[in-house]
Protein backbone atom coordinates (compact mmCIF):
# COMPACT_ATOMS: atom_id res chain seq x y z
CA UNK A 1 0.00 0.00 0.00
CA UNK A 2 2.58 2.25 0.68
CA UNK A 3 4.66 2.24 -2.43
CA UNK A 4 1.24 2.35 -4.11
CA UNK A 5 0.43 5.54 -2.49
CA UNK A 6 4.33 6.90 -3.18
CA UNK A 7 3.59 6.34 -7.21
CA UNK A 8 0.24 7.72 -7.43
CA UNK A 9 1.52 10.60 -5.46
CA UNK A 10 4.28 11.19 -7.63
CA UNK A 11 2.33 10.51 -11.09
CA UNK A 12 -0.18 12.60 -9.81
CA UNK A 13 2.09 15.63 -8.20
CA UNK A 14 4.36 15.77 -11.43
CA UNK A 15 1.24 16.75 -13.20
CA UNK A 16 0.26 19.14 -10.97
CA UNK A 17 3.46 20.40 -10.75
CA UNK A 18 3.58 21.04 -14.29
CA UNK A 19 0.05 22.89 -14.09
CA UNK A 20 1.18 25.33 -10.81
CA UNK A 21 4.45 26.32 -13.29
CA UNK A 22 2.12 27.33 -15.88
CA UNK A 23 0.32 29.03 -13.52
CA UNK A 24 2.84 30.85 -12.09
CA UNK A 25 4.54 32.12 -15.18
CA UNK A 26 1.20 33.51 -16.65
CA UNK A 27 1.19 35.63 -13.26
CA UNK A 28 4.49 36.09 -12.47
CA UNK A 29 5.11 37.39 -16.16
CA UNK A 30 1.78 39.05 -16.76
CA UNK A 31 0.50 40.01 -13.64
CA UNK A 32 -3.01 38.36 -14.35
CA UNK A 33 -4.47 36.16 -11.92
CA UNK A 34 -6.08 33.59 -14.17
CA UNK A 35 -9.10 32.15 -12.65
CA UNK A 36 -10.10 30.31 -16.08
CA UNK A 37 -6.94 28.69 -15.85
CA UNK A 38 -8.82 25.49 -14.73
CA UNK A 39 -11.66 25.72 -17.66
CA UNK A 40 -8.89 25.72 -20.18
CA UNK A 41 -7.42 22.40 -18.62
CA UNK A 42 -10.67 20.81 -18.73
CA UNK A 43 -11.39 22.39 -22.24
CA UNK A 44 -8.37 20.45 -23.53
CA UNK A 45 -9.35 17.54 -21.49
CA UNK A 46 -12.89 17.35 -23.48
CA UNK A 47 -11.21 17.90 -26.63
CA UNK A 48 -8.68 14.92 -26.17
CA UNK A 49 -11.77 13.17 -25.24
CA UNK A 50 -13.99 14.02 -28.12
CA UNK A 51 -11.04 13.87 -30.56
CA UNK A 52 -10.10 9.99 -29.38
CA UNK A 53 -13.49 9.26 -29.32
CA UNK A 54 -14.27 10.15 -32.72
CA UNK A 55 -10.78 9.69 -34.61
CA UNK A 56 -9.18 6.63 -32.08
CA UNK A 57 -6.04 9.12 -32.35
CA UNK A 58 -3.60 8.58 -28.80
CA UNK A 59 -4.23 11.89 -26.57
CA UNK A 60 -0.56 12.16 -26.42
CA UNK A 61 -0.39 12.65 -30.05
CA UNK A 62 -3.59 14.81 -30.07
CA UNK A 63 -1.55 16.59 -27.33
CA UNK A 64 0.79 17.84 -30.25
CA UNK A 65 -2.31 19.94 -31.69
CA UNK A 66 -4.42 21.09 -28.68
CA UNK A 67 -1.59 22.73 -26.86
CA UNK A 68 -0.77 25.16 -29.99
CA UNK A 69 -4.65 26.02 -29.75
CA UNK A 70 -4.63 26.87 -26.00
CA UNK A 71 -1.35 28.88 -26.81
CA UNK A 72 -3.29 30.80 -29.63
CA UNK A 73 -6.52 31.33 -27.70
CA UNK A 74 -4.61 32.25 -24.44
CA UNK A 75 -2.53 35.21 -26.81
CA UNK A 76 -6.31 36.04 -28.20
CA UNK A 77 -7.62 36.46 -24.35
CA UNK A 78 -4.49 38.39 -23.54
CA UNK A 79 -4.05 40.70 -26.68
CA UNK A 80 -7.43 41.41 -27.07
CA UNK A 81 -9.11 41.59 -23.81
CA UNK A 82 -6.57 42.28 -21.21
CA UNK A 83 -4.49 44.69 -23.21
CA UNK A 84 -6.92 47.35 -22.64
CA UNK A 85 -7.09 47.09 -19.44
CA UNK A 86 -3.50 47.07 -18.99
CA UNK A 87 -3.82 50.13 -21.22
CA UNK A 88 -6.02 52.20 -18.78
CA UNK A 89 -4.74 50.86 -15.83
CA UNK A 90 -3.92 53.88 -13.37
CA UNK A 91 -1.91 51.56 -11.39
CA UNK A 92 -0.60 48.26 -10.47
CA UNK A 93 -3.29 46.92 -8.27
CA UNK A 94 -6.64 48.60 -10.32
CA UNK A 95 -5.09 46.44 -12.99
CA UNK A 96 -4.78 42.83 -10.76
CA UNK A 97 -8.44 43.94 -9.83
CA UNK A 98 -9.80 44.40 -13.29
CA UNK A 99 -7.96 41.94 -14.78
CA UNK A 100 -9.35 38.92 -11.72
CA UNK A 101 -12.51 40.61 -13.20
CA UNK A 102 -12.09 39.51 -16.53
CA UNK A 103 -10.71 36.33 -15.57
CA UNK A 104 -13.73 35.34 -13.62
CA UNK A 105 -16.42 36.31 -15.99
CA UNK A 106 -13.97 34.26 -18.66
CA UNK A 107 -14.52 31.02 -16.20
CA UNK A 108 -18.35 31.35 -16.57
CA UNK A 109 -18.31 32.21 -19.81
CA UNK A 110 -16.14 28.94 -20.70
CA UNK A 111 -17.95 26.45 -18.21
CA UNK A 112 -21.82 27.73 -19.89
CA UNK A 113 -20.12 26.79 -23.17
CA UNK A 114 -18.71 23.33 -21.89
CA UNK A 115 -22.09 22.97 -19.51
CA UNK A 116 -24.51 23.56 -22.54
CA UNK A 117 -22.35 20.99 -25.07
CA UNK A 118 -21.24 18.76 -22.63
CA UNK A 119 -23.71 18.85 -19.67
CA UNK A 120 -23.03 17.76 -16.13
CA UNK A 121 -22.17 14.56 -16.32
CA UNK A 122 -18.84 13.11 -15.55
CA UNK A 123 -16.85 12.15 -18.26
CA UNK A 124 -14.09 10.00 -18.88
CA UNK A 125 -12.72 7.34 -21.07
CA UNK A 126 -9.78 4.59 -21.27
CA UNK A 127 -6.48 4.57 -22.88
CA UNK A 128 -3.54 2.79 -21.79
CA UNK A 129 -5.07 1.66 -18.70
CA UNK A 130 -3.10 -1.59 -17.96
CA UNK A 131 -1.58 -1.84 -14.69
CA UNK A 132 2.42 -1.73 -14.85
CA UNK A 133 4.01 -3.31 -11.81
CA UNK A 134 6.73 -1.58 -10.26
CA UNK A 135 8.55 -2.47 -6.43
CA UNK A 136 5.32 -4.31 -5.57
CA UNK A 137 3.08 -1.94 -6.41
CA UNK A 138 0.94 -0.94 -9.80
CA UNK A 139 0.59 1.88 -11.24
CA UNK A 140 -1.70 2.60 -15.21
CA UNK A 141 0.36 2.69 -17.51
CA UNK A 142 -1.44 5.95 -18.62
CA UNK A 143 -0.61 7.60 -15.00
CA UNK A 144 3.00 6.66 -16.01
CA UNK A 145 3.10 8.39 -19.03
CA UNK A 146 1.58 11.34 -18.33
CA UNK A 147 3.89 11.54 -15.34
CA UNK A 148 7.02 11.15 -17.81
CA UNK A 149 5.27 13.95 -20.21
CA UNK A 150 5.07 16.48 -17.38
CA UNK A 151 8.64 15.91 -16.89
CA UNK A 152 9.77 16.26 -20.04
CA UNK A 153 7.52 19.49 -20.76
CA UNK A 154 8.82 20.77 -17.40
CA UNK A 155 12.11 20.72 -17.97
CA UNK A 156 11.94 22.14 -21.52
CA UNK A 157 9.84 25.14 -19.94
CA UNK A 158 12.86 25.31 -17.21
CA UNK A 159 15.68 25.55 -20.12
CA UNK A 160 13.15 28.17 -22.07
CA UNK A 161 13.46 29.98 -18.90
CA UNK A 162 17.11 29.57 -17.73
CA UNK A 163 18.82 29.25 -20.75
CA UNK A 164 17.27 31.36 -23.58
CA UNK A 165 16.82 35.36 -24.36
CA UNK A 166 13.32 34.98 -24.67
CA UNK A 167 13.36 33.49 -21.28
CA UNK A 168 15.54 35.81 -20.00
CA UNK A 169 13.42 38.37 -21.33
CA UNK A 170 10.57 36.77 -19.28
CA UNK A 171 12.38 36.63 -16.13
CA UNK A 172 13.63 40.58 -16.59
CA UNK A 173 9.77 41.17 -16.83
CA UNK A 174 8.65 39.01 -13.47
CA UNK A 175 11.57 40.69 -11.55
CA UNK A 176 10.88 44.48 -12.48
CA UNK A 177 8.88 45.84 -15.52
CA UNK A 178 10.20 49.25 -15.86
CA UNK A 179 13.72 47.67 -15.44
CA UNK A 180 12.80 45.37 -18.48
CA UNK A 181 11.37 48.24 -20.60
CA UNK A 182 14.65 50.32 -20.17
CA UNK A 183 17.39 47.78 -21.49
CA UNK A 184 14.36 47.29 -24.50
CA UNK A 185 12.09 44.79 -23.60
CA UNK A 186 8.86 44.99 -25.23
CA UNK A 187 6.75 44.16 -22.02
CA UNK A 188 3.34 43.78 -23.54
CA UNK A 189 5.17 41.09 -25.93
CA UNK A 190 6.35 39.50 -22.42
CA UNK A 191 3.53 39.40 -20.82
CA UNK A 192 1.18 37.71 -23.97
CA UNK A 193 3.87 35.13 -24.57
CA UNK A 194 3.78 34.26 -20.81
CA UNK A 195 0.16 34.24 -20.46
CA UNK A 196 0.23 32.02 -23.81
CA UNK A 197 2.58 29.75 -22.97
CA UNK A 198 0.39 29.38 -19.48
CA UNK A 199 -2.20 28.77 -21.34
CA UNK A 200 -0.62 25.71 -23.40
CA UNK A 201 0.78 24.05 -20.33
CA UNK A 202 -2.89 24.43 -18.92
CA UNK A 203 -3.66 22.20 -21.73
CA UNK A 204 -1.05 19.52 -21.39
CA UNK A 205 -2.18 19.02 -17.82
CA UNK A 206 -6.01 18.80 -19.08
CA UNK A 207 -4.96 15.74 -21.96
CA UNK A 208 -2.39 14.02 -19.19
CA UNK A 209 -5.15 14.19 -16.71
CA UNK A 210 -7.96 13.21 -18.72
CA UNK A 211 -5.99 10.05 -19.61
CA UNK A 212 -7.00 8.59 -15.92
CA UNK A 213 -9.35 11.13 -14.39
CA UNK A 214 -12.66 11.39 -14.49
CA UNK A 215 -13.87 14.92 -15.22
CA UNK A 216 -16.76 17.36 -15.51
CA UNK A 217 -17.31 20.41 -17.36
CA UNK A 218 -17.68 22.38 -13.45
CA UNK A 219 -14.68 21.03 -12.49
CA UNK A 220 -12.38 23.70 -13.83
CA UNK A 221 -12.28 25.58 -10.42
CA UNK A 222 -10.56 22.51 -8.53
CA UNK A 223 -7.83 22.51 -10.61
CA UNK A 224 -7.28 26.52 -10.56
CA UNK A 225 -7.55 26.07 -7.17
CA UNK A 226 -5.16 23.37 -6.75
CA UNK A 227 -3.02 25.51 -8.54
CA UNK A 228 -3.70 28.51 -6.88
CA UNK A 229 -2.69 26.63 -3.58
CA UNK A 230 0.72 25.08 -4.95
CA UNK A 231 1.81 29.17 -6.37
CA UNK A 232 1.08 30.83 -3.37
CA UNK A 233 2.43 27.92 -1.05
CA UNK A 234 5.56 28.05 -3.23
CA UNK A 235 5.77 31.94 -3.37
CA UNK A 236 4.31 33.77 -6.39
CA UNK A 237 6.03 33.78 -9.39
CA UNK A 238 8.85 31.29 -8.26
CA UNK A 239 8.82 28.42 -10.47
CA UNK A 240 10.97 25.81 -8.92
CA UNK A 241 9.64 26.09 -5.75
CA UNK A 242 5.94 25.28 -7.56
CA UNK A 243 7.56 22.31 -9.28
CA UNK A 244 8.24 20.50 -5.50
CA UNK A 245 4.91 22.12 -4.08
CA UNK A 246 3.10 20.72 -6.90
CA UNK A 247 4.73 17.65 -5.64
CA UNK A 248 3.92 17.96 -2.32
CA UNK A 249 0.37 18.21 -2.88
CA UNK A 250 0.41 14.56 -5.43
CA UNK A 251 1.76 13.07 -2.14
CA UNK A 252 -0.37 14.71 0.99
CA UNK A 253 -3.64 13.66 -1.18
CA UNK A 254 -2.34 10.27 -2.72
CA UNK A 255 -1.07 9.31 1.31
CA UNK A 256 -4.81 10.82 2.75
CA UNK A 257 -6.56 9.13 0.35
CA UNK A 258 -4.57 5.67 0.81
CA UNK A 259 -4.56 5.95 4.70
CA UNK A 260 -7.09 8.12 5.90
CA UNK A 261 -10.00 8.55 4.24
CA UNK A 262 -9.91 9.78 0.12
CA UNK A 263 -12.91 12.13 0.83
CA UNK A 264 -10.36 14.01 3.43
CA UNK A 265 -7.77 14.99 0.39
CA UNK A 266 -9.12 18.66 0.39
CA UNK A 267 -9.41 19.51 3.98
CA UNK A 268 -6.12 18.17 4.08
CA UNK A 269 -4.76 20.16 1.31
CA UNK A 270 -6.33 23.36 3.05
CA UNK A 271 -4.86 22.59 6.49
CA UNK A 272 -1.46 22.53 5.12
CA UNK A 273 -1.89 25.43 3.19
CA UNK A 274 -3.20 27.36 5.74
CA UNK A 275 -0.03 26.26 8.47
CA UNK A 276 2.28 27.37 5.47
CA UNK A 277 0.49 30.36 5.03
CA UNK A 278 0.32 31.24 9.16
CA UNK A 279 4.59 30.19 8.98
CA UNK A 280 5.61 31.85 5.77
CA UNK A 281 2.63 34.38 4.49
CA UNK A 282 4.57 34.89 1.36
CA UNK A 283 5.04 31.30 0.82
CA UNK A 284 8.16 28.86 1.50
CA UNK A 285 10.42 30.34 -1.31
CA UNK A 286 8.89 33.69 -1.17
CA UNK A 287 11.10 36.54 0.11
CA UNK A 288 10.32 37.65 3.63
CA UNK A 289 7.97 40.78 3.42
CA UNK A 290 10.10 43.51 5.79
CA UNK B 1 22.50 65.27 -31.37
CA UNK B 2 19.61 65.15 -28.94
CA UNK B 3 17.00 68.25 -29.32
CA UNK B 4 14.30 68.67 -26.88
CA UNK B 5 11.27 71.07 -28.02
CA UNK B 6 7.96 71.56 -26.85
CA UNK B 7 7.81 69.08 -24.05
CA UNK B 8 4.56 69.52 -21.54
CA UNK B 9 3.72 66.96 -19.58
CA UNK B 10 0.17 66.96 -17.72
CA UNK B 11 -0.89 64.59 -14.55
CA UNK B 12 -4.11 65.10 -14.68
CA UNK B 13 -5.40 68.58 -14.71
CA UNK B 14 -1.58 69.80 -13.08
CA UNK B 15 0.90 70.44 -15.80
CA UNK B 16 3.63 69.32 -14.43
CA UNK B 17 6.06 70.43 -17.25
CA UNK B 18 5.43 72.88 -20.10
CA UNK B 19 7.21 73.55 -23.22
CA UNK B 20 10.21 72.84 -22.31
CA UNK B 21 13.32 72.77 -24.67
CA UNK B 22 17.31 71.75 -24.20
CA UNK B 23 19.99 70.21 -26.66
CA UNK B 24 22.93 68.55 -25.83
CA UNK B 25 26.06 67.82 -27.99
CA UNK B 26 27.80 64.60 -28.29
CA UNK B 27 30.20 63.83 -25.43
CA UNK B 28 28.57 66.35 -23.49
CA UNK B 29 27.44 66.86 -19.98
CA UNK B 30 24.65 68.41 -19.29
CA UNK B 31 22.51 68.78 -15.75
CA UNK B 32 19.44 69.89 -14.95
CA UNK B 33 18.78 71.67 -11.71
CA UNK B 34 15.85 71.95 -9.55
CA UNK B 35 14.34 71.79 -6.38
CA UNK B 36 11.72 68.66 -5.69
CA UNK B 37 8.76 68.83 -7.45
CA UNK B 38 10.42 71.36 -10.22
CA UNK B 39 9.72 68.58 -12.58
CA UNK B 40 12.94 67.79 -13.14
CA UNK B 41 12.12 63.52 -13.22
CA UNK B 42 9.12 64.42 -15.52
CA UNK B 43 11.30 65.94 -18.21
CA UNK B 44 13.69 62.86 -17.90
CA UNK B 45 11.02 60.17 -17.71
CA UNK B 46 9.32 62.13 -20.70
CA UNK B 47 12.09 62.29 -22.81
CA UNK B 48 12.79 58.17 -22.35
CA UNK B 49 9.49 57.76 -23.25
CA UNK B 50 8.23 56.73 -19.42
CA UNK B 51 5.32 59.30 -19.20
CA UNK B 52 2.99 60.43 -22.60
CA UNK B 53 3.83 63.76 -23.11
CA UNK B 54 1.45 66.27 -25.04
CA UNK B 55 0.73 66.59 -28.54
CA UNK B 56 3.44 69.01 -29.89
CA UNK B 57 6.27 67.40 -28.09
CA UNK B 58 9.57 66.68 -30.51
CA UNK B 59 12.10 64.54 -28.83
CA UNK B 60 15.15 64.66 -31.62
CA UNK B 61 18.21 62.17 -31.27
CA UNK B 62 20.75 62.55 -34.84
CA UNK B 63 17.90 63.67 -36.67
CA UNK B 64 15.54 60.29 -35.46
CA UNK B 65 12.30 61.25 -33.84
CA UNK B 66 11.80 59.48 -30.55
CA UNK B 67 8.67 61.27 -29.44
CA UNK B 68 6.41 58.83 -31.59
CA UNK B 69 8.10 55.77 -29.99
CA UNK B 70 7.37 53.35 -27.14
CA UNK B 71 10.07 52.83 -24.21
CA UNK B 72 11.26 49.82 -25.32
CA UNK B 73 12.34 51.08 -28.79
CA UNK B 74 13.76 54.29 -27.34
CA UNK B 75 16.03 51.82 -25.92
CA UNK B 76 17.29 50.45 -29.33
CA UNK B 77 17.42 53.84 -30.79
CA UNK B 78 20.09 54.67 -28.35
CA UNK B 79 19.00 56.93 -25.22
CA UNK B 80 19.14 55.26 -22.52
CA UNK B 81 17.73 56.05 -18.83
CA UNK B 82 19.43 55.31 -15.24
CA UNK B 83 15.66 56.03 -13.48
CA UNK B 84 15.26 57.01 -9.85
CA UNK B 85 14.91 54.34 -7.77
CA UNK B 86 17.38 52.40 -10.66
CA UNK B 87 14.66 49.50 -10.80
CA UNK B 88 17.46 46.47 -11.45
CA UNK B 89 16.39 43.18 -11.38
CA UNK B 90 17.19 42.95 -7.70
CA UNK B 91 16.59 38.93 -7.51
CA UNK B 92 19.12 38.43 -10.58
CA UNK B 93 23.13 38.41 -10.07
CA UNK B 94 24.75 41.83 -11.46
CA UNK B 95 26.58 39.60 -13.81
CA UNK B 96 22.34 39.08 -15.29
CA UNK B 97 21.90 42.41 -14.49
CA UNK B 98 24.36 43.50 -16.87
CA UNK B 99 24.09 40.88 -20.07
CA UNK B 100 20.45 41.87 -19.85
CA UNK B 101 21.55 45.40 -20.65
CA UNK B 102 22.48 43.68 -24.03
CA UNK B 103 19.46 42.61 -24.28
CA UNK B 104 18.98 44.05 -27.99
CA UNK B 105 19.95 42.66 -30.92
CA UNK B 106 21.69 45.87 -31.62
CA UNK B 107 24.04 45.47 -28.38
CA UNK B 108 24.53 41.52 -28.25
CA UNK B 109 27.40 40.97 -30.69
CA UNK B 110 28.89 44.22 -28.19
CA UNK B 111 28.19 42.47 -25.27
CA UNK B 112 32.33 41.47 -24.13
CA UNK B 113 33.10 45.40 -25.31
CA UNK B 114 30.70 46.81 -23.49
CA UNK B 115 31.46 44.97 -20.44
CA UNK B 116 34.85 46.03 -20.53
CA UNK B 117 33.58 49.80 -21.09
CA UNK B 118 31.84 49.57 -17.53
CA UNK B 119 34.51 47.68 -16.18
CA UNK B 120 36.61 50.35 -17.08
CA UNK B 121 34.18 52.92 -15.48
CA UNK B 122 33.87 51.19 -12.36
CA UNK B 123 36.20 48.50 -11.46
CA UNK B 124 34.55 47.12 -8.48
CA UNK B 125 31.68 45.55 -10.28
CA UNK B 126 33.74 42.49 -11.64
CA UNK B 127 34.62 41.36 -8.56
CA UNK B 128 31.04 41.35 -7.82
CA UNK B 129 29.42 39.83 -10.92
CA UNK B 130 27.96 36.67 -8.78
CA UNK B 131 26.38 39.27 -6.09
CA UNK B 132 22.39 39.23 -6.13
CA UNK B 133 21.91 42.82 -6.73
CA UNK B 134 19.26 43.34 -4.61
CA UNK B 135 21.77 42.55 -2.00
CA UNK B 136 24.35 45.59 -2.76
CA UNK B 137 24.77 49.23 -1.31
CA UNK B 138 23.28 51.89 -2.42
CA UNK B 139 25.93 53.26 -4.09
CA UNK B 140 26.87 50.03 -5.64
CA UNK B 141 23.56 49.46 -6.65
CA UNK B 142 23.55 52.62 -8.70
CA UNK B 143 26.71 51.36 -10.83
CA UNK B 144 25.53 48.21 -11.48
CA UNK B 145 22.45 50.49 -12.66
CA UNK B 146 24.72 52.50 -14.79
CA UNK B 147 26.31 49.92 -15.94
CA UNK B 148 23.58 47.80 -17.37
CA UNK B 149 22.18 51.48 -18.62
CA UNK B 150 25.97 51.74 -20.62
CA UNK B 151 25.29 48.13 -21.97
CA UNK B 152 22.45 48.74 -23.97
CA UNK B 153 25.19 51.02 -26.26
CA UNK B 154 23.18 54.65 -26.09
CA UNK B 155 24.65 57.78 -27.48
CA UNK B 156 22.63 59.76 -24.61
CA UNK B 157 22.80 58.59 -20.92
CA UNK B 158 19.50 60.12 -18.88
CA UNK B 159 20.08 60.02 -14.94
CA UNK B 160 17.99 60.88 -12.69
CA UNK B 161 19.35 62.16 -9.27
CA UNK B 162 21.99 59.35 -9.16
CA UNK B 163 23.26 61.15 -5.90
CA UNK B 164 19.39 60.73 -4.25
CA UNK B 165 20.32 58.61 -0.71
CA UNK B 166 24.08 58.49 -1.40
CA UNK B 167 26.45 59.22 0.59
CA UNK B 168 29.20 61.92 0.31
CA UNK B 169 31.89 59.95 -0.59
CA UNK B 170 30.16 57.82 -2.84
CA UNK B 171 28.57 60.77 -4.51
CA UNK B 172 31.88 62.16 -5.41
CA UNK B 173 33.31 59.24 -6.53
CA UNK B 174 29.84 58.75 -8.72
CA UNK B 175 30.56 62.02 -10.37
CA UNK B 176 34.49 61.05 -10.68
CA UNK B 177 32.89 58.34 -13.17
CA UNK B 178 30.51 60.66 -15.20
CA UNK B 179 33.23 62.50 -17.23
CA UNK B 180 34.93 59.04 -17.87
CA UNK B 181 31.65 58.11 -19.35
CA UNK B 182 31.20 61.44 -21.57
CA UNK B 183 35.20 60.58 -22.82
CA UNK B 184 33.77 57.23 -24.43
CA UNK B 185 31.76 59.84 -26.75
CA UNK B 186 28.40 59.09 -24.93
CA UNK B 187 26.41 62.35 -24.11
CA UNK B 188 25.32 62.16 -20.33
CA UNK B 189 21.69 64.45 -19.28
CA UNK B 190 21.33 64.51 -15.50
CA UNK B 191 18.85 66.21 -13.73
CA UNK B 192 20.40 66.59 -9.95
CA UNK B 193 19.50 68.95 -6.74
CA UNK B 194 23.48 68.70 -5.50
CA UNK B 195 23.97 71.72 -7.44
CA UNK B 196 28.00 71.86 -6.54
CA UNK B 197 29.27 68.56 -7.10
CA UNK B 198 26.83 68.38 -10.63
CA UNK B 199 28.56 72.09 -11.69
CA UNK B 200 31.80 70.67 -10.90
CA UNK B 201 31.47 67.92 -13.81
CA UNK B 202 29.19 69.06 -16.22
CA UNK B 203 29.70 71.59 -19.37
CA UNK B 204 26.12 73.43 -19.64
CA UNK B 205 23.30 73.47 -17.11
CA UNK B 206 19.76 74.23 -16.98
CA UNK B 207 17.65 75.53 -14.14
CA UNK B 208 13.84 74.49 -14.00
CA UNK B 209 11.54 76.12 -11.71
CA UNK B 210 7.80 75.34 -11.12
CA UNK B 211 7.70 72.90 -14.35
CA UNK B 212 9.49 76.03 -17.22
CA UNK B 213 12.68 75.66 -17.88
CA UNK B 214 13.66 79.27 -16.67
CA UNK B 215 17.91 79.25 -16.84
CA UNK B 216 20.60 77.87 -19.05
CA UNK B 217 24.29 78.80 -19.39
CA UNK B 218 27.74 77.22 -19.39
CA UNK B 219 28.74 75.14 -15.91
CA UNK B 220 30.85 78.48 -14.77
CA UNK B 221 28.40 80.82 -15.82
CA UNK B 222 25.61 79.09 -13.58
CA UNK B 223 28.54 78.48 -10.78
CA UNK B 224 29.39 82.37 -11.07
CA UNK B 225 25.24 83.34 -11.15
CA UNK B 226 23.48 85.68 -8.58
CA UNK B 227 20.22 83.55 -9.55
CA UNK B 228 21.55 80.19 -8.77
CA UNK B 229 23.68 81.07 -5.56
CA UNK B 230 20.85 82.43 -3.99
CA UNK B 231 18.61 79.59 -5.51
CA UNK B 232 20.88 76.54 -4.91
CA UNK B 233 23.95 77.49 -3.22
CA UNK B 234 22.12 78.73 -0.41
CA UNK B 235 24.45 81.80 -0.07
Amino acid sequence: MFMNAVLTGLTLGGVYALVAMGLTIQYGVSRTMNLAYGEFLIAAAFAAFVLFSTLGISPYLLALGIVPVSFLVSLFVYRVMAMPLVRRAKSAMSLEIDSLLLTFGLLFAMMGVMLLIFGSNYTNYSYMARPVRILDATVSANRLLSFAAALVVGALCWLLLMRTRTGAALRAVAVDPVGARLVGIDVQWAAGLAFAIGGAIAALGGVLISTYLTFTAEMGVVFTMKALIVVIMAGVGHVPGALISGLVLGFVESFVAAYLDPGLTVAVIYAVFLVVLLVRPSGIFGKVAR
Amino acid sequence: MLEVSGLSVRYGRHLALENAALKIGQGEIVVVLGANGAGKSTLIKAIAGLVAPDPGARVMLDGQALHRLPAYRIVDAGLALVPEGRHLFSTLTVAENLSLGAFLPRTRQKADESRDLVFGIFPKLEQRLTQVAGTMSGGEQQMVAIGRAIMTRPRVLLLDEPSLGLSPLLTAELFRALPSIARTGMSVLLVEQNTHQSLAISDRGYLIEKGVICGQGTASELLASETVQKAYLGS
